[in-house]
């Protein structure tokens, strides 16, 4: 009787060795992955990164004929109503204003010919956008702060550069974001 | 029976996520590439001089606040000539290689900034010949601002184009 007990307990032993080798030559293979946390956080990730993405002025194309000056500023800049000055043209909010030519706007669109200050299509748009600006704050109750940002190439001169700051005070705006590379710093 | 639950539970099935997975890991790729790639900015404030009324004389005896400093800054092309309400200082020429002196115009400025009657001041005026680079101006412009020293004192940050009238 013992004979046969320890006949079967040897049996039973080869049995479980035999088992417990194939589960090892059998890696588990994964048949349902969860991948839902995955896709929240990659949502999530897209999300914060669009929102970064639309918050920034990366819209501002730098070619040859616009390469803005260096500056040790830390200001970081705020969206405001844009007036961009490239060698060639002169632009509010992306559209075409006027042309450039050597640094010089064209006599014909200055209302006081060429020693003049104020440019009159860029007043005409600049009022618009002014109108515009002073009725959102009214219906947000906020103040209309009178800001415009600057984008001008680096070798604009003094007299251009007057002429527009003076064409865009004609039209209500008094304070000016002048956008530059951050030389160091973050 | 059994079939048909089986049926039921083919068509209801699992929603394949792996093309969604594809395009929002391909999205976020892009948008870190472009994040990665954009460019520090900065901006430097500026204004223009506003037109004040001018009061009437009045009738008391209480004695006239403190005159403005009255500070400007012109950019010639010859150098800086710096301008306050107590005359006008010798011009800052440029350096024997053509360039600026910025550092001498940011020491002058650190001089009239430390007198006691000026460490509250935060305004200048800027004006430039019209032949100006704007890279000159923004240069300038720091220059006025604060000294180029991590930490370094905050000189007259409130800068007004003189030539700006609203």
């Amino acid at each position: 009787m013992p004979m046969l007990e320890n006949e079967m307990s040897r049996l039973e032993g080869k049995k479980a060795i035999r088992s417990y080798a194939r589960k090892l030559s059998e890696p588990e293979v994964i048949k349902d992955l969860n991948i839902t946390p995955m896709m929240d956080m990659m949502t999530i990730i897209l999300v914060f990164l669009l929102k970064s993405f639309a918050s920034t002025t990366s819209t501002i194309t730098f070619d040859q004929n616009l390469q803005i000056p260096k500056s040790v500023t830390q200001l970081k800049p705020k969206l405001a109503v844009t007036v961009t000055i490239t060698k060639k043209v002169l632009l509010v909010e992306g559209d075409g204003v006027a042309p450039i030519n050597y640094g010089r706007i064209d006599p014909a669109m200055k209302r006081d010919g060429e020693n003049g200050y104020y440019i009159t299509p860029l007043v005409d748009i600049l009022e618009k956008h002014a109108k515009r600006e002073r009725r959102v704050a009214e219906l947000t109750g906020q103040k209309f702060e009178a800001q415009l940002m600057v984008v001008a190439d680096q070798t604009t001169p003094y007299r251009l550069l007057t002429e527009i700051i003076y064409s865009c005070g004609q039209a209500g705006y008094a304070n000016y974001r002048l956008l530059v590379l951050k030389a160091k710093g973050d | 029976m059994r079939d048909h639950v089986e049926e039921i539970e083919e068509e209801a099935g699992e929603l394949n996520l792996v093309p969604y997975m594809d395009i929002v890991t391909n999205i976020i790729i892009f948008l870190l590439a472009s994040v990665v790639n954009q460019v520090a900015l900065g901006n430097v404030n500026v204004t223009v001089p506003t037109i004040s009324q001018g009061g009437g004389a009045s009738a008391d005896d209480t004695p006239p606040p403190k005159p403005p400093l009255n500070l400007t800054v012109s950019v010639g092309a010859t150098g800086f000539t710096v301008a306050a309400s107590g005359g006008v200082l010798p011009i800052i020429p440029k350096l024997p290689n053509g360039q600026y002196n910025y550092g001498a115009l940011t020491s002058k400025l650190k001089e009239i900034k430390s007198n006691p009657d000026n460490l509250t001041e935060t305004k200048a005026n800027f004006n430039a010949d019209a032949a100006t680079s704007y890279d000159v101006v923004i240069a300038t412009l720091d220059a006025m601002r604060q000294e180029d020293i991590p930490g370094g004192k905050i000189l007259f940050p409130d800068v007004a184009f003189a030539a700006g009238i609203q």
